[in-house]
C-alpha cells in the first residue's frame, strides 16, 4: 500500500516537473497556435477522379425511411436513393417516373366518379438488388403505413384510401370512399416489400427495422453507403440505376447546425451546395462566387389572424380593424431592406399557385392614414390620450406570438413600432418551436387561443396541390377536441363549406373556380396577412453545373449534375 | 474503507433517483415532441392522437416514469388502438439497461449516445490535457513570481480570455484561421465538421478539424485553472513546512518541485478528477459552431424537439459518471492524504 | 490546511502592524492590488454609461426602428452604427447594460439568499438536514449547468407575460432568466458557507451564546454569519460575472431574454453572422460584455487577496 502511493505520488510530481521544465519547446507538441500550424489542409484535388460533391444540411435527417421520417431534409434525402411514383419539375410540374402517366379522367387513370385510381407501373423499374419494383411493393407501402402496430410519422393520405387491388404486377388500383384531392401526395417514397415482409413476419412492426436507418436497397440514382450521426452522410452512384446513371460519383451531406458556420463553409468552398439560406447571408455567399437560386416550394410567411369571440381581443372580430392592422404594416420596405429585395410581399396563401391564385389578390398597400381613419370610423379612438386606442374602456392591446427566428422577431420590432404609430399596442412573444405549437390539451400558446397574431411559413398541405384544412369548423380546439388545429378559432361557414368542397374536386377546373372564393374570402375577411414569399433558398458552388430544383422534388434531376 | 464505499454508494442510488425524478417532471414539462413532427407543415389531428397513444404519452406522468425506470414488459399494453391492452410492452426500463427509444428518430437511445461519446470524448480530453498542460506552465510560473510584471500581464491575459463568450472566441476563431487566412493565401483551417469527404475520415484530418474547436475550448477553460493552480501554489508556499525547508537553506528549485509541488498536487489532481465525467456531458455552444458530432449537440437537437428519452439519457449518464468519480476521487484521496480517515 | 493556530513568525508580523479590523486591512490590501482598483474604475465607468446613458437617450429611441438605415457604420449621428433592422446601437447596449447588469446582480442576490440559507442551516444543524440539504447540493452539482440552463429555460420558457417595473416595459423573459441562473449558481457559495459554519460553530464564542439561551436564528445571523462574510462577497462578487457570461450563453442559443428588450447577451447572437460585414453589431456589446466580466474578475480577485485572514501580504 505504501509502496504504491510513493509510486503514484512520484508520478504526479514527475508529470509536474515535466511540464514545468519543459517551458516554450513543449509548446510544439501541441496544437495550441493553429495560427503558427504549418499543416495545410488537403484541399487539392484528391488522388482519384472520384467526384464528390458536399452538401451541407442545417438539420440531421431523423430515420431514412419514408414511412418513419419527419422534416424536410428527410423528405429530400429520398431524392438520392428512394423514389416516387410521380417527380416534379422546375415549374413544379408533375410527371410520370414510376407510373406511364399520370392518371386523369382523360386517361381513364381516374374513373367518373372519382373513387379508382389506376397507376400502371413502368416494367423497367427495379431495386438497386435488381428485384423489379411491382405493384406489390405500392400495396405493402401503403399497408404497412396505415398499419397500427407501426408507429408511422403520418397516416395521412394513406389513410383515405380503403383498399389496393393488384390484378397484375405493373398496376395498382386505389379504392376510395370519397373522391379525394390528396391522392397525389400518395407514394412519395416506397419501401421494397421483399426486404421488409420477413421483417415485419418475425417481429410484428417494421419499427426497429434495420433498414429504416440504413437502407441498404434502393431505387433511386444513388445507393445509400453510411451514416454516422451527427456527423455526415454518403451516398454512391447506384450502377443498377433503371434510368440514365448519375454523373457525380458520390453525394457527402455533411450536417451543419449553424447558419453562420454553414455560411463560412460555402464561402470557403468546405460544402457544394447549402439549403435553407437566410437572405441575411446571401450578400457574403454572392460576393464569394456563390450562386444563389430560389425555388417556389409553396411557402409563405405570414401572419394569421385569430378571430374567436372568447378569445380574441374585442376589436379583432371587426373586420375593418382587421383590415387596418393589415395596412399599417410597412411590409414591402420590410422585404426590400431586412430580406434584401429577394421576396415579395405575398397577396394571397396561394402565391406560389399562380393557377389556383387566379385573379391573384394583391396585398393590402401600406396606409397608415387609410388605417387610422378606419380605426376611427369602427369606434377605436384614444380617448384617455395615452397614445393608445381604446373603446368602452378596453384599450387596443394585442398580442402577436411567433417562433425565436430571428427575421421573425425583426418584423414583430418594426411591426410593434408601426403599429404603435396608428395607436395599437403590440406585445410581442416569442416560443420555441415545439411549446408554440403544443396542443391544446398541452396549453400550448398558439392552440389555447392565447395569440391574436399568429406568425410562422406555410404552405397548402399537399403542395403543388392547393388544399387547406386548418380553418375547417371540425379543427376547432377545444376539451372534446384537444387535438385540433384551428388555432385561430375561425368557424366561418361559407369558408367551411368551400373548404370541404374543394377537397374532393378532382377536375382542376372546378377546384380552380372554389379555391378562389377561398382566396377572396381570405383576403376580404382578412384571415391572413402575408409578410413575404419564403421560396427555397439555395447556394450553390459555381463548380456544379446542369442544377435545377423543383419546390416538390427538389432534385429530381440530380443524375444530370456534374462537376466542372 | 469497504464499509464507506458501501454507504457512498448507498447514499448515491437514492441521490440519482431524485435527480431522474426531478429531470423527468421538468422535462414533461417543456414542450410537445408531436408538435414539431411534421416537419415543416403542422401536425395533423389525427396524426397526433394516433402518436400519443403509440409512443405512450397519453399515460399518467407517474406511468410514464415508471415505464422508463422499470420497463412495460410486465404489463398488457395496447398495442393497435382499440382501447384493450393486448400484448406485453417491449420496454425494460434504465434500471435493467434500456434507455427506451428517441421519440425522434425511433433509434434506441443507447446507440444514438454510444454513436457520440467517442467523438466527445475525443475533443474534449484533448482539451482538458491542453488545458491542464498550459495551465500547468503558467500556474506554476505566476505563483512563483506573484506580483511581478510577468504574473500582471498574464493574469490580466488570462482574464480576457476567462471573459470572453465562448461562441464569440469560436466565431471569431474561424472566421481569422479559415476565411481570412484563407483570403491572404495563407495555410488555412477547415471550419466545420471532423474531415473532409473527399480525403475521408485520416487521423490527419481529424487531427486539423479538431484544432479550432479545442483551441476555443482550452482558451476558456485555462484561465480557470491557471488561476487554481496559481493560488494553490501560492497557499502552499505560505504554508510553515515551505517557510522551514527555505529558512533551511534548501535550494530553490528543490523547495518548490519537492516540498510545494508535492503538496499542491492532491487538490490539483482532485479538481482535474471531478471535472472529468462532466467531459461527457461535451461542449453545447462549440459544437454546435463546429458541426462536431458530439453529445452536446445531441442533447440540443433531441431538448429542442423535447425528446425525453434521449434528454434523460445523456443527463442520467452524465449524473451516474459524476456520483462514480466523486467516490473514486475520494477514496484515491483518502488513500494519498494520511489525515483523512473514513470510520 | 485551516491552521488555527498562529505560529511564532505570524504573532511577530502582529506585533509589528498596528491591530487593524479585518476590513481595514482588507482595504490596505485591496488598495496595493492595481488591478482591482483598475477593475473597480471600469465598473464605475459601465455603470456610468448604462444608467447616465439614459439621459442621452430614450428607452423609445432605443428601440426605434427604420429598415432603411439598417446596418450602418458608426457615425456622428450613430455613433456606435446601426443593426440590422436600423435601430442605433449606442442607445441599445445603454438599456440593455441596464438589462444585463441588473439580471446580473438580481440573479447574484437570488444565488446567495439561497447560497447562505441552505449552507447555514446544512452547516449549524448538521445531521439529517445536512445530509438531505447537501444531496439536494450534490443533484444539481451532477448536471453539467449549461444543460440545467437549457432544460429549465424551456420549462419556465412558456407563457411569461411582459412585465412593467418602475414604469418600463420588460419581456417576462427576464425575470425566468434571473430566475433560472440564480436557481443554478447557488450550490458552491452553499458549500462555501456549510463548511464556514461548521467550523465557527463549535468556537468559544458560540457555545458560549449557546449557553446563555440565545435562539438558534439569533446565532445563526448575528454570531456566526457575520464572520462569514468575507468568503460570500468574494463569491457572489464573481457570480456576477458568470450571471453575465451565462445570460449570453442561453441568448446565444436563442433560450435568453427576447426581443425586443436588449441586452448585451442577445444582441451579440444575432450579430454573429455579420461577423465580417458589419463588426460595430459584436464589437460593441462584445467589449462590453467583456469589459464587465473583466473588471468584476478583478475586483473579486483583488477581493479575495484582501479579505483572506490567512493571507499576511500587505
Amino acid at each position: 500500500m505504501n509502496h504504491m502511493k510513493s509510486v503514484l505520488f512520484l508520478m504526479v510530481v514527475a508529470m509536474l516537473l515535466l511540464s514545468a521544465c519543459g517551458g516554450g519547446s513543449a509548446a510544439t507538441s501541441v496544437p495550441e497556435q493553429p495560427g503558427d500550424a504549418t499543416e495545410v489542409p488537403a484541399t487539392d484535388a484528391p488522388a482519384s477522379e472520384k467526384k464528390v460533391v458536399t452538401f451541407s444540411w442545417t438539420q440531421e435527417f431523423t430515420s431514412l425511411s419514408p414511412l418513419y421520417s419527419t422534416g424536410w431534409f428527410t423528405a429530400v434525402t429520398q431524392q438520392f436513393w428512394n423514389c416516387w411514383a410521380w417527380n416534379y419539375d422546375e415549374n413544379n410540374e408533375p410527371y410520370p417516373y414510376l407510373v406511364t402517366e399520370m392518371p386523369s379522367f382523360e386517361n381513364g387513370g381516374i374513373s367518373e366518379d372519382g373513387l379508382t385510381i389506376t397507376l400502371h407501373l413502368r416494367d423497367d423499374i427495379k431495386w438497386s438488388d435488381n428485384e423489379p419494383i411491382t405493384s406489390e411493393d405500392f400495396r405493402f407501402s401503403w399497408a404497412m403505413n396505415i398499419d397500427p402496430k407501426n408507429i408511422v410519422s403520418s397516416t395521412y393520405p394513406e389513410d383515405l384510401v380503403t383498399s389496393i387491388d393488384t390484378p397484375d404486377a405493373q398496376t395498382v388500383v386505389l379504392h376510395f370512399d370519397t373522391p379525394s384531392v390528396a391522392w397525389q401526395s400518395l407514394f412519395t417514397g416506397i419501401v421494397p416489400a421483399h426486404i421488409l415482409q420477413p421483417v415485419y413476419d418475425a417481429e410484428g412492426t417494421l419499427d426497429n427495422a434495420e433498414w429504416n436507418n440504413n437502407p441498404s436497397v434502393g431505387c433511386g440514382p444513388y445507393n445509400f453507403a453510411e451514416w454516422e450521426s451527427g456527423s455526415y452522410a454518403r451516398f454512391v452512384r447506384n450502377d443498377n440505376y433503371f434510368d440514365a446513371p448519375a454523373k457525380i460519383d458520390e453525394i457527402f451531406i455533411r450536417f451543419v447546425p449553424d447558419d453562420t458556420a454553414q455560411t463560412t463553409a460555402l464561402v470557403a468552398g468546405d460544402a457544394d451546395l447549402g439549403a435553407f439560406i437566410p437572405y441575411s447571408e446571401v450578400p457574403r455567399l454572392k460576393e464569394a462566387g456563390v450562386e444563389i437560386m430560389t425555388q417556389p416550394s409553396g411557402f409563405n410567411e405570414g401572419i394569421f389572424l385569430q378571430v374567436s369571440e372568447d378569445f380574441s381581443h374585442p376589436a379583432m372580430l371587426d373586420v375593418n380593424v382587421r383590415k387596418a392592422v393589415a395596412m399599417s404594416i410597412d411590409f414591402d420596405s420590410f422585404n426590400q431592406d431586412v430580406n434584401l429585395g429577394l421576396v415579395k410581399t405575398p397577396g394571397s396563401f396561394w402565391d406560389a399557385l399562380p393557377y389556383y391564385n387566379d385573379p391573384p389578390v394583391e396585398p393590402y398597400p401600406y396606409d397608415p392614414e387609410g388605417a387610422k381613419a378606419l380605426l376611427d370610423a369602427a369606434g377605436w379612438v384614444d380617448s384617455n390620450e395615452d397614445g393608445t386606442r381604446d373603446k368602452d374602456g378596453v384599450e387596443f392591446i394585442i398580442q402577436h406570438g411567433a417562433t425565436t427566428r430571428e427575421v421573425r422577431q425583426e418584423l414583430q420590432a418594426v411591426a410593434q413600432q408601426q403599429l404603435a404609430d396608428v395607436g395599437i399596442e403590440l406585445e410581442i412573444l416569442n416560443f420555441d418551436a415545439d411549446l408554440f405549437f403544443a396542443t391544446y390539451a398541452d396549453a400550448g400558446p398558439t392552440y389555447s387561443g392565447e395569440l391574436d397574431l399568429q406568425e410562422w411559413s406555410d404552405t397548402p398541405s399537399g403542395f403543388p396541390d392547393p388544399d387547406i384544412y386548418y380553418w375547417l369548423c371540425s379543427e376547432v380546439p377545444s376539451d372534446d377536441n384537444p387535438s385540433g388545429t384551428n388555432s385561430f378559432y375561425i368557424c366561418d361557414e361559407e369558408l367551411d363549406a368551400l373548404i370541404q368542397e374543394q377537397a374532393s374536386q378532382l377536375d382542376p377546373a372546378e377546384r380552380q373556380e372554389t379555391v378562389s372564393k377561398i382566396n377572396q374570402i381570405f383576403h376580404d375577411k382578412v384571415y391572413w396577412i402575408g409578410a413575404w414569399q419564403d421560396p427555397d433558398v439555395w447556394a450553390v458552388s459555381s463548380r456544379l453545373t446542369g442544377v435545377k430544383f423543383s419546390g416538390v422534388t427538389p432534385f429530381f434531376n440530380i443524375t444530370e449534375w456534374d462537376i466542372k | 474503507m469497504v464499509r464507506y464505499i458501501v454507504k457512498r454508494l448507498f447514499q448515491g442510488l437514492p441521490l440519482l433517483l431524485v435527480i431522474s425524478i426531478t429531470l423527468f417532471l421538468l422535462m414533461m414539462n417543456i414542450g410537445d415532441p408531436i408538435a414539431t413532427m411534421g416537419g415543416r407543415t403542422i401536425t395533423r389531428q389525427s396524426d397526433r392522437e394516433r402518436l400519443t397513444r403509440q409512443l405512450g404519452l397519453d399515460k399518467p406522468i407517474s406511468v410514464q416514469y415508471l415505464y422508463w425506470l422499470i420497463g412495460n414488459d410486465w404489463t398488457k399494453v395496447d398495442s393497435d388502438g382499440d382501447g384493450i391492452p393486448d400484448n406485453y410492452g417491449t420496454r425494460h426500463g434504465i434500471l435493467r439497461g434500456d434507455f427506451g427509444t428517441s421519440l425522434v428518430t425511433r433509434k434506441p437511445v443507447t446507440e444514438l449516445i454510444g454513436e457520440r461519446i467517442p467523438n466527445t470524448l475525443l475533443l474534449m480530453v484533448a482539451s482538458e490535457v491542453v488545458t491542464v498542460f498550459f495551465a500547468l506552465l503558467f500556474g506554476i510560473y505566476s505563483a512563483l513570481r506573484q506580483y511581478s510584471v510577468m504574473d500582471n500581464i498574464m493574469t490580466a491575459l488570462l482574464f480576457i480570455a476567462y471573459s470572453m463568450p465562448i461562441f464569440f472566441v469560436s466565431l471569431m476563431s474561424m472566421y481569422i484561421f479559415a476565411v481570412l487566412f484563407k483570403k491572404w493565401g495563407l495555410p488555412y483551417l477547415p471550419t466545420v465538421g471532423m474531415f473532409d469527404p473527399q480525403v475521408g475520415k485520416t487521423p490527419w484530418q481529424i487531427f486539423i478539424h479538431m484544432i479550432l474547436p479545442v483551441f476555443s475550448l482550452s482558451v476558456t477553460y485555462f484561465a480557470a485553472y491557471s488561476r487554481y493552480i496559481r493560488s494553490t501554489m501560492l497557499e502552499v508556499l505560505s504554508q510553515d513546512y515551505v517557510r522551514t525547508a527555505r529558512s533551511k537553506g534548501l535550494p530553490r528549485r528543490q523547495v518548490v518541485y519537492i516540498h510545494a509541488l508535492k503538496n499542491a498536487a492532491l487538490p490539483i489532481v482532485t479538481v482535474i478528477g471531478l471535472d472529468l465525467p462532466f467531459l461527457l456531458g461535451g461542449a453545447v455552444v462549440t459544437e454546435r459552431i463546429f458541426a462536431w458530432p458530439g453529445m452536446g449537440r445531441l442533447f440540443l437537437d433531441h431538448v429542442s424537439r423535447s425528446d425525453l428519452p434521449v434528454v434523460m439519457g445523456i443527463l442520467m449518464l452524465v449524473a451516474t459518471a459524476v456520483v462514480v468519480f466523486q467516490i473514486i476521487t475520494d477514496i484515491i484521496y483518502a488513500w494519498l492524504d494520511p489525515r483523512i480517515r473514513f470510520d | 490546511m485551516n491552521n488555527q493556530t498562529p505560529t511564532l513568525s505570524e504573532l511577530a508580523d502582529d506585533l509589528i502592524t498596528p491591530p487593524l479590523t479585518l476590513w481595514q486591512l482588507g482595504w490596505l490590501r485591496f488598495r496595493r492590488h492595481k488591478m482591482a482598483l483598475f477593475g473597480g474604475v471600469i465598473l464605475i465607468l459601465l455603470f456610468i454609461f448604462a444608467f447616465g446613458g439614459a439621459f442621452l437617450y430614450t428607452e423609445k429611441y432605443a428601440n426605434f426602428n427604420d429598415t432603411s438605415q439598417r446596418l450602418l457604420a458608426p457615425s456622428a449621428e450613430h455613433p456606435f452604427g446601426t443593426d440590422s433592422i436600423g435601430r442605433d446601437i449606442l442607445a441599445r447596449t445603454i438599456y440593455g447594460g441596464q438589462i444585463s447588469l441588473f439580471i446580473g446582480l438580481v440573479s447574484v442576490i437570488i444565488e446567495t439568499i439561497l447560497g447562505i440559507i441552505i449552507g447555514a442551516l446544512a452547516g449549524y444543524y448538521g445531521g439529517v438536514i445536512d445530509a438531505i440539504l447537501m444531496r439536494i447540493t450534490e443533484a444539481m452539482l451532477n448536471i453539467p449547468t449549461i444543460f440545467l440552463l437549457i432544460v429549465m429555460a424551456k420549462f419556465f420558457g412558456g407563457n411569461v407575460p411582459e412585465i412593467e417595473i418602475a414604469g418600463r416595459v420588460f419581456s417576462g423573459s427576464v425575470i425566468v432568466i434571473i430566475v433560472i441562473i440564480g436557481a443554478t449558481s447557488w450550490m458552491y457559495l452553499a458549500r462555501i458557507v456549510r463548511a464556514e459554519f461548521l467550523s465557527l460553530k463549535e468556537n468559544e464564542f458560540i457555545l458560549a451564546a449557546r449557553a446563555t439561551g440565545t435562539s438558534n436564528s439569533q446565532i445563526i445571523f448575528y454570531h456566526i454569519l457575520p464572520n462569514t462574510v468575507a468568503p460570500i462577497i468574494v463569491s457572489s462578487t464573481l457570480s456576477v460575472a458568470n450571471a453575465i457570461l451565462a445570460e449570453a450563453y442561453i441568448s446565444f442559443l436563442g433560450l435568453g431574454v427576447m426581443p425586443p428588450t436588449a441586452t448585451w447577451g442577445n444582441m451579440l447572437e444575432s450579430s454573429a453572422k455579420y461577423l465580417d460585414s458589419a463588426p460595430w453589431l459584436w464589437f460593441f456589446p462584445g467589449m462590453l460584455i467583456l469589459l464587465t466580466v473583466l473588471s468584476i474578475n478583478f475586483i473579486g480577485d483583488g477581493m479575495r487577496d484582501a479579505l483572506d485572514p490567512r493571507s499576511r501580504t500587505i
